[in-house]
């Protein structure tokens, strides 16, 4: 789905899954489950909430503390993922509730962090 | 050359008296100024920032905001390198991945020049650059984030550069559930914002509308029929937008008199005749 890649991702939580239903976006969120057929996770956002993901292809690889999925938001509200990435805590780690108060400020101020691109008239 | 003027002051025996800087003969000297006076800052941006700037000649803008050293923050999703450059698309999430070109330094010895792999989260410091309509940084740093909070802070630092820039609005902050059609609620913000104190200053971008509303004025803008663009002719041209948020938009622009309607309810001109 080239098409997740090249459009908009609105920075969302869990909260916010409802309000995207059918549209791309990303979540970031600590890893809770993998499910054995490693095609499916549960990640939680900032304020705690849950968010569930369905992959592609199955994981290859294990995958633990806080992960970037890009993907569309299904109309039960799961994102159904085209790719994800790891945050690196090797240094320092990851202020989750933070990256969640940040999210806010982003919705709250979208003239100035649009997530699309106007033309220029 | 020593000013006349401020050698006379300097005689009380310090050069450190005269208040233009005894350091800056040059300066005192009055014919440096060019145009240059404008100051050049690093600004952080959004890709999506970056790709709808508006451009005269060879300044960039950002709504009030002059960039042209800028940062980003994103991941790389693609690389490529040449001989003479490294070319990565970096992904903030606010618009399709941006091209980045870093030049390689071949002599200096003091730059890493190897590739960052693909899934890495970077820091971009570059300059805007715009060729045959596409945009594209120039950068003169590409860093690693070691500290994935950097993404955390470089979210608040851009709405807060942005912000700073703008002319001062009361705080919107009233966030409108259920509109699932359009995340960028045009009426929501727009009826805050001061519109009506910039009709001299700037022609090209009003401030204080949404990018929704910039769009759909830009069209009503750009028709020179004097019957005005028909709301046929936006509902084409914004494939994007629902004819309710198109009609939502109007109605607003209408009432805030940056547009009226001519031949009827379905026609628009714009009241700033530049064009």
């Amino acid at each position: 789905m080239t098409g997740v890649y090249e459009s908009p991702k609105p920075r969302i939580n869990a909260s916010m899954l409802a309000q995207y239903i059918g549209r791309p976006v990303s979540f970031v969120g600590r890893l809770e489950k993998v499910h054995p057929s490693g095609k499916a996770l549960t990640l939680s956002d900032g304020e705690g909430k849950s968010a569930s993901v369905e992959l592609n292809d199955p994981l290859d690889e294990e995958l633990s503390g806080i992960v970037e999925v890009i993907g569309m938001v299904s109309n039960k509200g799961t994102i159904m993922a085209v790719s994800y990435t790891q945050y690196r805590e090797d240094k320092i780690s990851f202020d989750l509730e933070l990256y969640n108060e940040g999210l806010k400020v982003l919705h709250d101020f979208p003239q100035h962090y649009p997530f699309e691109v106007s033309l220029s008239g | 050359m020593w000013n006349q003027g401020k050698y006379g002051e300097a005689s009380t025996g310090g050069y450190t008296q005269s208040p233009g800087g005894f350091g800056s003969p040059a300066a005192s000297q009055g014919g440096d100024k060019k145009g240059r006076s404008r100051a050049q800052q690093i600004v952080p941006c959004t890709v999506s920032q970056l790709m709808s700037a508006v451009q005269a000649e060879d300044v960039f803008k950002v709504g009030e905001v002059e960039i042209a050293q800028v940062t980003i923050v994103g991941v790389i999703r693609n690389t490529d390198k040449s001989t003479i450059n490294i070319q990565y698309k970096v992904d903030d999430m606010t618009a399709a991945p941006m091209d980045v070109k870093q030049w390689i330094d071949t002599e200096d010895m003091g730059v890493d020049n190897s590739v960052i792999p693909p899934g890495s989260y970077v820091k971009v410091s570059g300059n805007l650059r715009s060729f045959q309509n596409n945009r594209s940084l120039v950068a003169f740093s590409v860093r690693v984030l070691e500290d994935m909070n950097e993404v955390t802070s470089h979210m608040l630092e851009v709405v807060n550069a942005h912000m700073q820039q703008s002319k001062p609005q009361s705080m919107m902050v009233r966030l409108m559930g259920g509109g699932a059609g359009t995340n960028m609620m045009p009426t929501a913000h727009a009826s805050m914002s001061s519109t009506g104190s910039y009709s001299g200053a700037s022609m090209m971008l009003v401030n204080g509308l949404s990018a929704n509303q910039n769009q759909v004025l830009s069209l009503i803008k750009s028709c020179h029929e004097p019957q005005g663009i028909s709301m046929q002719d936006l509902k084409q041209k914004l494939s994007s937008m629902s004819v309710t948020v198109i009609r939502q938009i109007v109605d607003f622009l209408s009432n805030e008199g940056h547009i009226f309607s001519t031949i009827d309810e379905d026609h628009f001109r714009s009241t700033d005749n530049e064009a």
